[in-house]
């Protein structure tokens, strides 16, 4: 018999997100290269850098899928902890504030900066179809 | 040949045996590769003279159309795009947040300079709400930091400062001698206290006075300064708030300002368009979803709405798309006409990002490509003309 674990009954921790938007010459060229159907586009596109604090408060790791939403629209994108050394996007602390590249994803939560709320999802990533529903 | 990548136009390009010389990840990526898809009516494919006649019947039964885009058109496309738009009284709105400033620059009510002076003269230069190391990429090489120009010959480290303002630490801000950190939203609080700085008052702000005070030093004592207001800084910084502080600038120095978009003919088709009349364009990429909601058929071009302003996949207006690519907003407009890229499979002119007419032969010769069989976007928009 699988075990049953009390914590799937409990609404995953949610947090406030100010949304800011930021430019990456590698998800331009993926564009310009596959497509903005692709999967190398999304893989680019959909996420969200946060930084570890905003991470511990819902309660996730680096690569879950985050629920982020707000009057505007709803996304689900991978979360992003944004720590390493070499990430210049990541050397400073930003708690509270996390960073999308400008694509569909971030736009449909309207014009950044932008609050959102955010929790943990168990939610695959919304694709560019979802999202724009063809 | 000139690169359409981006608003820098890029004189120097070279393609030769299928390879791209001189050009960067983004301009390389543009010049090779195209997304086309199938000339469609209603989601499914026609012939490219059905297609356009069914977008010249949508548009001639339109009480309200709307044109978006064209920034990345050839300059001769945007003067064909204004007549038919003069036809059939359709409003055009570029959709970007860079033509309130592009206007003030054309109109000459804020100080601006073309980026040879900015390579030959400027000590000071400041990026704000830019991030050109990855939108502009060769902007730091080519005129804005590294080379050295006729009054700096002294190379970067000892003639030029660098300045970035932004509410992340972007890698264009890692390169640059001070970063100023914005809190989202706050830019024109920073401005006000900066303002302050440059009167020589203790500004009392949210950000810390003390480096405030720091940069208004270093601001003052420009011989030569430069603002590269990027797209972060215009979604949030009313313009007004802008020509205020560079009045304040050019109490001290001789500052200028330069709008640093990505659409390579944007500032042409914005100084062809009476923008007070057009859609407001104050959100970032996108237009205004209440005011696009007037209109009953949107006509994009070269314009991927869907991508920029999700939302306004609820809009119910019909919608022709004319692309050299696939876009998102092709995935269920009303028509779609693929055409050639302007600079790439078609020749013609295109203002820099300064203001500069640059010629755009067409970077492909025959067999290097199937693009130069498709049919430009002047040529489409002639026979719209003709039709409606
Ligand atoms: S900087 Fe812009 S114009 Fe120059 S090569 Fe790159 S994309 Fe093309």
């Amino acid at each position: 018999m699988s075990e049953i674990r009390i914590d799937q009954f409990l609404a995953a921790p949610e947090c406030e997100i100010m949304i800011v938007r930021y430019h990456d010459i590698f998800q331009t060229e993926a564009a310009l290269k596959h497509g903005k159907f692709s999967k190398e586009y999304q893989d680019l596109s959909a996420v969200i850098m946060l930084d570890p604090a905003d991470l511990k408060k819902i309660d996730a790791s680096d690569g879950d899928p985050v629920k982020i939403s707000n009057e505007y629209g709803t996304v689900v994108v991978a979360a992003k902890k944004s720590d390493g050394e070499d990430d210049t996007r990541a050397s400073e602390g930003h708690s509270g504030v996390g960073y999308m590249p400008a694509s569909v994803w971030s736009n449909i939560l309207g014009s950044a900066p932008v609050s959102a709320k955010m929790s943990r999802s168990q939610q695959k990533i919304s694709t560019i179809r979802e999202l724009i529903r063809v | 040949m000139a690169c359409t990548g981006c608003a820098l136009l890029c004189e120097d390009v070279e393609v030769q045996d299928g390879e791209v010389r001189h050009a960067c990840r983004i301009g390389t990526a543009h010049i090779l590769n195209r997304q086309q898809i199938d000339p469609m009516v209603d989601q499914k494919v026609v012939d490219i003279d059905d297609a356009i006649r069914h977008a010249a019947a949508m548009l001639a039964d339109a009480e309200r159309p709307m044109f978006l885009g064209f920034g990345n058109s050839i300059t001769e496309t945007q003067s064909s795009g204004v007549r038919l738009a003069e036809k059939i009284c359709a409003g055009i709105d570029p959709c970007s947040v860079h033509t309130g400033l592009i206007n003030e620059i054309v109109h000459s009510r804020v100080r601006t300079c073309t980026l040879p002076e900015v390579r030959d003269h400027a000590d000071v230069i400041m990026f704000w709400g830019a991030d050109p190391m990855n939108t502009h990429p060769r902007l730091l090489s080519g005129y804005a930091y590294y080379p050295r120009g006729k009054n700096r010959q002294h190379g970067w480290e000892e003639d030029r400062t660098a300045i970035a303002i932004d509410v992340r630490r972007s890698h264009t801000a890692s390169i640059c001698k001070s970063f100023h950190k914005i809190i989202p939203g706050r830019d024109t609080e920073f401005i006000d206290g900066l303002i302050l700085a440059l009167r020589n008052k203790v500004p009392k702000t949210v950000y810390d006075s003390k480096k405030v005070l720091k940069l208004a030093g270093t601001l003052k004592k420009a011989e030569f300064g430069v603002i590269f207001a990027g797209s972060e800084m215009l979604g949030s910084v009313p313009c007004d708030a802008i020509i205020r502080l560079m009045d304040e600038l050019n109490e001290f120095s001789d500052f200028r300002i330069l709008s640093l978009y990505h659409q390579y003919n944007l500032r042409s088709i914005a100084a062809a368009t009476n923008t007070d009349t057009a859609v407001s364009c104050e959100r970032p990429g996108g237009c205004d979803p209440t005011r696009l909601r007037e209109a009953d058929c949107l006509l994009c071009v070269g314009f991927d709405l869907a991508n920029s302003l999700p939302q306004a996949r609820d809009i119910d207006a019909s919608i022709i798309v004319i692309d050299p690519n696939e876009t998102l907003t092709s995935g269920y407009a009303d028509v779609v006409i693929p055409c050639a890229s302007g600079g790439v499979d078609l020749a013609g002119t295109a203002m820099r990002m300064d203001g500069a007419e640059i010629d755009l032969p067409c970077i492909m010769k025959n067999g290097q490509t199937d693009a130069l069989t498709r049919m430009s976007d002047l040529n489409i928009m002639d026979r719209l003309l003709e039709a409606v």
